[in-house]
């Protein structure tokens, strides 16, 4: 709970600073509030767990564990925002703001306990980013992606409203603990049940950009400034996945004969749509946005094969994907600056021009690829294995294609860094330090996890 | 019930009324009826403080806000975007879909199943606030973060910007 106090009272203070016009001060103080509310998390850890505050939140390992990733991302993201967002205007203080309130948003949707923690906490993550995508105001591409992601979020927020009405209804509580004693105590579970599970997983899907509800995914990855987009894909679709596995798993868990059949085919349809139009894609911000795509489809494996492996094969998928995706934006933002288009020829000859950032990307495909040594590996590994043990043999071999096609695309990439040559006269790419430090971490983390992946999957 | 199954056909009616008009500022006068027609199901639900909020807020504020940027907007037949059948087919084969799940979920609903009857006062302004400022208390403070974030949002998108990106 500190964490929540110091990151919403860390938001108040930054409009404050930005009142005030201490510029310099906003990146130091928001990353202190981040190192406090870290510290908050870290103190936490291993007490009794109970539900708080009438059965809210809870700070179990998993909430606290998923946590600490989101603080650690939002940490490393911001690590690159220095000069990046004033160059867009000079509203700094009002954006620092809105990203730790949708950090906020996102520690509520990873602990709570409560269906109206869950809704608020969805929300307060979500409005701040539909304006976060909006920041270029005079890019018709930004406003684009600003209001499709707000039209398509209320929509999807109406469903999981809906969801939520509809397991009231049959339960008479929005308590977690309360609704999963109805799943275990009634016998003939009252069919409002369902139609509320079918609306929650509808809405949840939206959250995390799974097919067939991934449209806006691609148009708002791309057309949103590039801080925001690695915003939203890992701390976002983190937080997303940690609700979404919370209540499948603490809730629904008993009923998965419902419930799999449809998750199965929101899988296999996310798989293929994520992959093949990511394959199809020239440019590379877009591609990663598919990629994303795809890589929900993987993570959603976890909740096809709950089990006490669930949480852990999540967390270290996420952190791997995440990692790799920051690395990748990260890149992106440094080409686009020097040769002014995210295609994929902007990478052209990075292997000679600048060796270190293209090795760092190439690890960071290698591991989104999940190729082995690298975390992404560990996590493709736990999610199969997860699904390995439930006999979903189809689903695993259309997976195993599926990955297949990922290397192609992202294999892309590194031909056209080590294999192509820059046309003449194209500036070399430069790397500042704070990009050189985050992404010299992101690497560091990404072989460490794939090759001692223990370390974490004792966490749980 | 009559009254209810009176005021519930007006809803539907209403409701329908505002997606098959042509003109935009009839179809938001038929959503602000229908939203009226919904204030006095609350009331009639005894649930007082839900039907004064939807009263004010819905009708009397977002609506006439709505008039007012349609008027300003001046939308009409001319720059109605064209829709292709294909896109109408699918949206309504995807709506009927959306409600044969919802008939199939509320084929067996029990009326009285205890929570619909079970305390008849709840939805008095003393009895929710008991509730909000009790058990409810977290979300409720945490929405300020959500009002203070749309806030800044709303400020950020509208004001102008004074240096060029």
């Amino acid at each position: 709970m500190g964490a929540i106090i110091t990151l919403s009272l860390l938001g108040i203070l930054l409009l404050y600073l930005g009142l005030y016009k201490a510029k310099n001060a906003l990146l130091p103080v928001t990353l202190l509030g981040l190192l406090v509310a870290l510290g908050f998390e870290v103190s936490e850890w291993g007490k009794e767990a109970a539900p708080v505050y009438h059965g809210m939140v809870l700070f179990d390992h998993f909430a606290l564990s998923f946590s600490m990733l989101c603080i650690l991302l939002t940490a490393l993201t911001l690590f690159l925002s220095k000069a990046y967002f004033s160059a867009i205007s000079n509203n700094v203080a009002e954006y620092y703001c809105l990203i730790v309130f949708s950090l906020t948003g996102a520690l509520l949707v990873s602990s709570y306990h409560n269906f109206a923690m869950l809704f608020i906490g969805i929300e307060i993550m979500s409005v701040a980013l539909y304006i976060l995508a909006g920041i270029r105001k005079k890019d018709l591409y930004s406003n684009e992606a600003s209001l499709k992601y707000f039209i398509m979020g209320a929509f999807s927020t109406g469903f999981l409203l809906f969801g939520i009405t509809l397991l009231y209804g049959a339960t008479g509580t929005f308590d977690l603990a309360g609704v999963r004693q109805y799943v275990i105590d009634t016998q003939q579970i009252s069919p409002l049940f369902y139609g509320g599970i079918l609306l929650l997983l509808i809405g949840l899907c939206f959250k995390v950009g799974a097919a067939p509800f991934h449209f806006w995914t691609a148009d708002v990855y791309d057309g949103s400034p590039i801080l925001v987009t690695i915003f939203m894909s890992t701390v976002v679709k983190v937080a997303s996945f940690a609700g979404f596995l919370r209540l499948f798993d603490y809730v629904f868990g008993a009923l998965n004969e419902f419930w799999t059949p449809v998750l199965l085919v929101v899988i296999v349809i996310t798989l293929f749509v994520g992959n093949i139009s990511a394959m199809m894609q020239t440019s590379f911000k877009r591609m990663l946005a598919y990629s994303s795509i795809a890589h929900a489809g993987y993570m959603l494996f976890a909740i096809l094969s709950l089990g006490p492996n669930a949480a852990s094969s999540v967390f270290v998928y996420a952190l791997a994907y995440s990692l790799s995706s920051i690395v990748g934006f990260g890149a992106l933002i440094l080409v686009k600056k020097s040769q002014g288009s995210d295609q994929f020829l902007a990478f052209n000859g990075l292997g000679k021009s600048n060796p270190l950032l293209a090795a760092i990307v190439a690890l960071a495909m290698f591991s989104l690829a999940g190729i082995p040594l690298t975390a992404g590996f560990i996590g493709k590994f736990m999610m199969f294995t997860g699904v390995m043990g439930d006999y979903h043999v189809v689903l695993l071999a259309l997976a195993a294609i599926n990955a297949i096609i990922g290397v192609f695309y992202y294999l892309r990439v590194i031909v056209h860094m080590y294999f192509k040559t820059a046309e003449e006269g194209a500036e070399t790419v430069v790397m500042p330090l704070n990009f050189k430090a985050v992404f010299i971490i992101a690497a560091i983390l990404t072989l460490a996890v794939g090759i001692y992946p223990d370390c974490l999957i004792g966490l749980f | 019930m009559t009254a209810f199954y009176f005021v519930a056909f007006l809803s539907i009616f209403f409701a329908l009324m505002t997606i098959f008009t042509k003109n935009p500022v009839h179809s938001v006068l038929y959503l602000v009826i229908t939203f009226f027609t919904f204030t006095v199901h609350y009331i009639m639900l005894n649930a007082q403080f839900l039907a004064v909020v939807n009263f004010i807020v819905y009708m009397g504020a977002i609506m006439v806000l709505f008039l007012f940027v349609l008027m300003l907007l001046n939308l009409n037949k001319d720059t109605e975007p064209m829709k292709s059948n294909l896109v109408k087919i699918m949206g309504a084969v995807a709506g009927m879909c959306l409600l044969a799940t919802f008939l199939g979920a509320f084929r067996v609903i029990e009326l009285d199943n205890g929570f619909v009857t079970g305390n008849s006062d709840v939805g008095l302004v003393k009895n929710l606030g008991k509730v909000l400022f009790d058990e409810f208390l977290l979300p409720f403070e945490l929405s300020s973060i959500l009002l203070l974030t749309a806030m800044v949002g709303a400020i950020l998108l509208a004001k102008k910007e004074t240096k060029e990106a």
